[in-house]
């Protein structure tokens, strides 16, 4: 019997009330909460002093990122909110299910009430309705007429966001025509999510290959992969930073060096393609070798193999593994303060270190921590979808 | 062992040789003596059947055919090519070679139909819709023309096994190779697959089949090998097989099986 169908009282007592030992539980968890928020709420609206985090939420999302260049985030901004629209569109269609119009009204609402309570000028407020109207707008659309498009193009959306990806670090970084704004400028939550998701992109293929060489038949290629993913996971990634932002300029000819921000952020590549690297292998590991042995006997060449036959499985068996890793690598980079790059915990040091806002720390970590949360959230549920998409028609074959 | 059978190996034989293997030898790295220089002539449309108990390296044998497994002396040569290290060889062998396995090994997360045109689209470069045509045609051949867009993992493991069959014959090969193809299936799904690989052998398929099925053994097989200890030491008409055999290995696996 559905346990949903119950009654709610009668629901309750089953869920909560089975036992004495049940209730107690219960009980006691509930008083624990409710206790716990209302000191929280009690702080939030009488205690704490949202003010600092009000006159600083441009220099902790963009840090020192020039104002009359600003535009060019906000056209960045724009264009993925539409391309996440699109794409949230054709994934699902005409219909609306329950989880998707509780993600629009949640999106409503952070639009709408998110940059008020920042007390953010009416200007810009308009302009974050306009970039969650257009998120939906993309979603109703595409989901209306996604289908009549040709397959064809709806093949190419795959491919738009990589595209997509580089035109955005064209436009923060400038060049070709629009004015340079170089990496030292740029900071805050901006910093944090380009490093995050540049190492995020690059390790992902760099691990598979490390992977793929550990279990190589060659001998040469499979100590050094080994050794490599030895070596970085046995070393902290803070030792590795400093290491980078010190040695790097010495090993490499002046002009090959790259610059501070980017240094770390291949550091971070390499640092999580060991771990990636290792995910990936229980991938493989767990791929019966009957599954080589049909595909070369049908005359499959290793490469062929390799990219029809046993990535697309190993991959399916690490991807939660390895979006766990995306996770802390996001977290990661709050390392990055640490060596003097101003992240999004870098600006925030920098904020609660001003005196006009002494003593507001909590405030501001209280901030940071949600943001992050919701970064690591929408990565959570993103690979969720992707589990569930790559799930859906195949039961596993147990002979 | 060799002289014990002589009028059934090669030379009287106007067929095609299609698959001729000469003093093979193979050691597993732990040392183990796997083939003991085995030597093995099959025909072109004929059918094969390998029998002999376990270990005694039938299914190794079989699977150096198309080099899954590699052997250490002797010469393999199927249909003209030379078995070697070149990999180029290799995979030209294993265009024109089958394979069926005991655990079927489709690839799970295909659709069926998928299963069966992956390799002539990818190896062979033919035109997809053409190879979808063909594949379905196959499929109804073994008798799961409606399960085409299913899943391997939703099939029975007679359905599977048939499928498995179905994704060989549509790379169009000149050989099949089958690995114990009924040891996996519960019972009542045996004859299903064993009455498949009838029809191809009535086709005239050029079959090697390694298998504990006597009846199969009995009424298709042109002939019957029997191994033991790494090597054949009979290989006999079923009928001769069956009812006289010459080997007191022979003698003692038969009594074994019945």
């Amino acid at each position: 019997m559905n346990h949903r169908l119950l009654p709610l009282a009668s629901r309750l007592r089953r869920e909560l009330f089975a036992t004495p030992l049940d209730g107690l539980i219960s009980v006691g968890l509930v008083v624990g909460l409710g206790a716990g928020l209302q000191a929280l709420l009690h702080w939030a609206l009488t205690q704490a002093d949202w003010a600092v985090v009000q006159a600083n939420s441009t220099l902790l999302v963009v840090g020192r990122y020039p104002l009359e260049q600003q535009w060019r985030l906000w056209l960045l901004t724009a264009l993925l909110c539409g391309a996440a629209g699109i794409t949230w569109g054709l994934l699902r269609g005409r219909g609306w299910p329950r989880s998707d119009r509780l993600a629009a009204a949640v999106l409503l609402v952070l639009g709408v009430v998110l940059p008020a309570s920042l007390g953010l000028t009416a200007p810009i407020q308009q302009r974050w309705w306009w970039i969650t109207g257009l998120l939906l707008l993309g979603r109703w659309a595409a989901g209306c007429w996604g289908a009549a498009l040709p397959l064809r193009w709806r093949r190419l959306l795959p491919l738009a966001w990589p595209v997509l990806y580089l035109l955005g670090l064209g436009l923060i970084g400038g060049g070709l025509g629009l004015m340079t704004v170089r990496p030292s400028q740029w900071g805050g939550l901006l910093l944090t999510l380009i490093e995050a998701s540049f190492a995020i992109l690059v390790c992902f293929p760099l691990g598979i290959a490390l992977a793929l060489g550990r279990r190589s038949a060659l001998p040469l290629l499979r100590w050094c992969s080994t050794l490599y993913i030895e070596f970085i996971r046995g070393a902290p990634l803070i030792t590795l930073l400093f290491l980078g932002q010190n040695i790097l300029g010495f090993l490499l000819p002046g002009g090959l060096a790259p610059d501070r921000v980017w240094r770390a952020a291949w550091i971070l590549t390499c640092f999580a393609a060991a771990y990636v690297a290792e995910a990936v292998r229980a991938g493989l590991a767990a791929l019966p070798r009957g599954q080589w042995e049909a595909a070369r006997s049908l005359g499959l060449n290793m490469a062929q193999t390799l990219l029809h036959v046993v990535l697309p499985q190993a991959l399916r068996v690490a991807l939660p593994a390895t979006v766990g890793q995306f996770i802390t690598l996001l977290q990661d980079t709050t390392l990055l303060s640490l060596i003097g790059l101003l992240d999004l915990l870098g600006v925030a040091r920098a904020v609660m270190a001003n005196p006009e806002f002494l003593g507001r720390n909590a405030e501001v970590y209280l901030v940071l921590a949600v943001l992050f949360w919701c970064c690591c959230a929408a990565l959570g549920l993103g690979s969720r979808a992707l589990e569930h998409r790559l799930n859906r028609h195949s039961l596993r074959s147990e002979p | 062992m060799t002289e014990a059978m002589p009028s059934l190996d090669t030379a009287a034989d106007p067929r095609a040789v299609m698959i001729e293997a000469r003093g093979v030898e193979k050691w597993y790295p732990n040392g183990f003596h796997a083939l003991r220089g085995v030597n093995l002539t099959v025909h072109q449309g004929e059918v094969v059947v390998i029998m002999g108990p376990s270990g005694s390296g039938k299914s190794t044998f079989l699977r150096t055919f198309n080099a899954l497994e590699d052997f250490q002396k002797g010469s393999i040569v199927v249909d003209g090519i030379e078995l070697s290290d070149d990999v180029r060889r290799i995979d030209a062998i294993r265009r024109e070679v089958g394979m069926v396995f005991q655990q079927f090994n489709l690839f799970p997360h295909l659709s069926v139909l998928d299963n069966l045109t992956l390799a002539p689209t990818l190896v062979r470069h033919r035109n997809k819709a053409e190879v979808q045509k063909q594949a379905l045609e196959l499929l109804g051949r073994v008798g799961i023309h409606e399960q085409a867009h299913k899943f391997p993992g939703q099939l029975s493991g007679g359905q599977q096994q048939r499928v498995a069959i179905a994704r060989s014959l549509c790379m169009e090969p000149r050989i099949l190779l089958f690995d114990e193809p009924t040891s996996a299936l519960d019972p009542e799904m045996v004859q299903e697959v064993l009455m498949v690989m009838q029809e191809l052998a009535k086709e005239g398929m050029t079959m090697v089949v390694v298998t504990h099925e006597v009846r199969f053994a009995r009424q298709v097989a042109d002939r019957v090998v029997l191994m033991a200890d790494g090597d054949v030491v009979e290989i006999a008409p079923p009928e001769q097989f069956f009812s006289a055999p010459q080997h007191p290995r022979s003698r003692q696996f038969l009594s074994q099986i019945s």
